[in-house]
């Protein structure tokens, strides 16, 4: 005896339809702001990566001219070491101290609010205040530390101008990450700590064999972020130094911008642009390769 | 009820989508066409300014844009102000989507043939023929912007390099103005042997600050006839008059002279030097006339001291050189949209703010500098109102103007790249990446490269101009 499927019934897929065109018609606002504002220019930035665009009039095809170009360029080398540099201390100095400031944090019985709030404020603080107060304080003439009889440039040495403005945004990234993290600490099972407590581990034991494996997925998608971060770091820097003295805080996106708006090579711009999307896109698949393998989860 | 879109349709979806509606504007970005009219010389006429704090915004809105629609009833001047740096980045990015104000405030001569030459500034030529613009403004700065008898934009006002000084400081300290390399040179040791910087520079909130530097040590070392020589292709920038003016720049850096030093340059803020300035601090500031609108907040009372300040020419720092010798040169420029709908308006607004001299001078009196349009002018025209030392600006350049006696500066006959290049690359020269040699070879290599692309606006023919 054979069984034959019964053909789906006309109601069946009219509905069916119907769920499609409303699921349609409830992205299509999105999705027509979404192709206007990010797949338009990404596709225009494709193209012009192809071509001599100096950012205004016509444009002709060079084919891989400016990628050849700035696969040799110095400066675009030079750029990339301080995006390395960038990364290196943007992901390990705020995410130690937001680890430890989390932990004290969640130590704290009584005004833990009123330190959230305080550790929040330098990050709500428009990169633009913050850059422009920082410059002041910094100042080799007028700063706080030249006050105190330390006579150092800090953004006007070619050795801490990078160093400087990485500080300055270390410090208004910290306090983010401690409260991300307190928050992901106190999700943590506390009967793991009593388990620990009972075997008799130590505070830094608890804290590493239970504290850090619990908090592991919000570590690993702040790491995340951190490359990507870092590869378009711009705001501060550009407010701070503008890339100098002498580049010698210039990472790519500075670069970018000076070569797209100073020296009207928008096509070689968007070559350099594209490339950090290529780079960022091979760490978001390294990323995802990882967590196929349960690194996130381990 | 969960609709079923798979990731594969949702992809195809999208960027079907995309590509239809990024093909029309690739394509226009591509193409030509620029979608502008004459209009019927009536209407709304927009314009944006990089004019910056309340009461210069109010001088304008007061003195120029009301007594405009005054004067032109059907004409509505829209006036929007922007931040200097932010203005050229949108006007440029406006101009290229084929929209932005009606008027556009350019940047310097040899930006503004890169963007004549992406044909979106519209053609000044028929409107200069009918007002008679010709007649009305200087024609060497006129000349500055036209190309192959095209007229692209009206030059907005004249620049020249100024050593402003501490006047109390230096009745204080019984200094004479010196008026050769020695006796500045002298100057500036004694100056550092009393703990007063010699001359106050920083490029921290204008990172092309480093090409005014080098104006004035290229004009006033090197001299305007090996510039002339070398922006004429005669002779190239890597030649020792040019090598040992760059040298020279970096030596007085190494001794601290020019802002406290290289690390200073770098970080110290304008406004901080500025206050120095008037404290006595900082004894000179070489820097353009536009700065006479800004150097009075730091003297006398508002600025808690009884010091005042008065200017200089820069003096001749080799004895080839001539003295007084002003450096000309055009600050911006005001073009017309090539995507205008209204252009007839926006010419009369042209017409209207270049053709009245008497309203000019008036302008030019009671805002020293902002308004300092090239117009050709009698000494006696200026109103006696004038600030004497903004009126000595005014009558120095008409004689050096006369006289043959000016030089060039960077950021107006210099090509674009080869601009960026004179600021960017001095920076590597004092932070020692670059030696002045090197630096100068690689500027005349660009340079050629640049001026082979036709991008050098007309220099005025030697001699007097007009």
């Amino acid at each position: 005896m054979s069984v034959t499927a019964a053909p789906a019934s006309t109601g069946a897929r009219r509905a069916r339809w119907r769920a499609a065109v409303v699921g349609w018609a409830f992205l299509a606002p999105l999705l027509l702001l979404n192709a206007l504002v990010v797949l338009g220019p990404s596709v225009a930035t494709v193209y012009y990566s192809f071509t001599d665009w100096s950012g205004l009039g016509p444009a002709t095809f060079i084919g891989f001219d400016n990628y050849v170009k700035a696969f040799g360029d110095a400066k675009v080398h030079e750029a990339l070491w301080h995006n390395l540099v960038w990364f290196v201390l943007f992901l390990s100095v705020p995410m130690a101290m937001g680890l430890l400031g989390a932990y004290l944090l969640s130590q704290v019985k009584r005004g833990q609010m009123l330190f959230r709030a305080l550790y929040f404020i330098p990050y709500v603080i428009a990169s633009v205040v913050n850059a422009a107060v920082w410059k002041m304080l910094l100042s080799p003439t007028s700063g706080v530390l030249a006050q105190l009889g330390i006579d150092q440039s800090w953004l006007g040495d070619t050795r801490t101008s990078l160093l400087s403005v990485n500080f300055v945004v270390d410090w208004h990234w910290w306090g983010f990450l401690a409260v991300i993290f307190l928050s992901a600490m106190q999700g943590v099972d506390p009967e793991l700590y009593d388990a620990a407590k009972m075997d008799g581990a130590s505070a830094w034991q608890q804290y590493r064999s239970v504290t850090l494996p619990g908090i592991r997925p919000t570590m690993v998608f702040i790491v995340l972020m951190t490359v990507i971060w870092s590869l378009k770091a711009f705001d501060y820097i550009f407010i701070m130094t503008q890339g100098g003295p002498a580049g010698s805080s210039e990472v790519v996106s500075t670069l970018m911008y000076k070569q797209a708006f100073n020296e009207y090579s928008a096509g070689y711009a968007a070559a350099l642009g594209l490339s950090m999307t290529l780079v960022t896109a091979v760490i978001l698949a390294f990323y995802q390769w990882m967590r196929k393998k349960g690194w996130e989860d381990a | 009820m969960t609709a079923s879109l798979s990731r594969r349709r949702f992809l195809s979806g999208t960027g079907i989508a995309a590509l239809g509606l990024t093909a029309p504007s690739l394509l226009a970005a591509c193409g030509g066409g620029s979608g502008g009219s004459a209009g019927d010389g009536t209407g709304k006429v927009d314009l944006w300014l990089d004019i910056q704090g309340d009461a210069n915004q109010k001088y304008f809105n007061d003195k120029v844009a009301a007594a405009f629609e005054q004067a032109n009833p059907k004409i509505d001047l829209n006036t929007t102000f922007y931040k200097g740096d932010d203005l050229r980045r949108l006007v440029q990015t406006a101009l290229q989507s084929r929209s932005g104000p009606d008027i556009v405030r350019g940047p310097s001569a040899t930006q503004t043939i890169a963007w004549s030459k992406a044909h979106v500034l519209g053609d000044l030529t028929p409107y200069a023929k009918k007002f008679g613009w010709k007649d009305k403004l200087s024609s060497w700065a006129v000349d500055a912007f036209t190309t192959d008898g095209k007229l692209y934009a009206l030059p907005m006002r004249v620049d020249t390099m100024l050593l402003y000084f501490n006047k109390t400081l230096f009745e204080k300290q019984g200094w004479k103005q010196p008026t050769d390399r020695a006796s500045l040179e002298g100057l500036a040791a004694e100056a550092m042997g009393k703990g007063i910087v010699p001359f106050g520079s920083s490029n921290v909130d204008w990172k092309a600050a480093g090409e005014w530097l080098m104006t004035v040590f290229w004009n006033h070392f090197s001299g305007p006839d090996a510039l002339r020589q070398a922006l004429t292709g005669e002779i190239q920038f890597s030649d020792p008059v040019f090598v040992d003016a760059v040298a020279l720049v970096k030596s007085w850096f190494d001794k601290g002279w020019i802002g406290g030093g290289v690390d200073k340059y770098f970080a110290v803020p304008s406004q901080e030097i500025g206050a120095n300035f008037g404290k006595g601090t900082v004894a000179m500031i070489p820097q353009g006339n536009w700065f006479m609108n800004q150097v009075g907040q730091y003297f006398g009372a508002k600025a808690k001291n009884e010091n005042d300040w008065d200017w200089m020419p820069m003096p001749a720092l080799r004895s080839e050189v001539k003295y007084p010798l002003f450096e000309m040169g055009i600050g911006g420029s005001l073009a017309i949209n090539e995507a205008s709908k209204n252009k007839d308006a926006a010419a009369e607004y042209l017409n209207w703010y270049y053709g009245d001299k008497t309203a000019a001078l008036q302008r030019m009196a009671e805002v020293p500098t902002t308004y300092n349009i090239p117009i050709d002018f009698g000494d006696t025209d200026i109103p006696q109102t004038i600030d004497p030392r903004a009126g000595r600006v005014l009558t120095s350049l008409n004689k050096a103007v006369s006289t043959g006696d000016y030089g060039f500066v960077t950021w107006t006959w210099w090509p674009p790249k080869t601009d960026v290049f004179i600021y960017e690359g001095l920076e590597q020269v004092l932070t020692g990446k670059l030696t002045p040699a090197d630096y100068c070879k690689q500027l005349a290599q660009q340079f050629s490269t640049e001026k082979a692309d036709g991008n050098l606006p007309q220099l005025p023919a030697k001699g007097p101009a007009k």
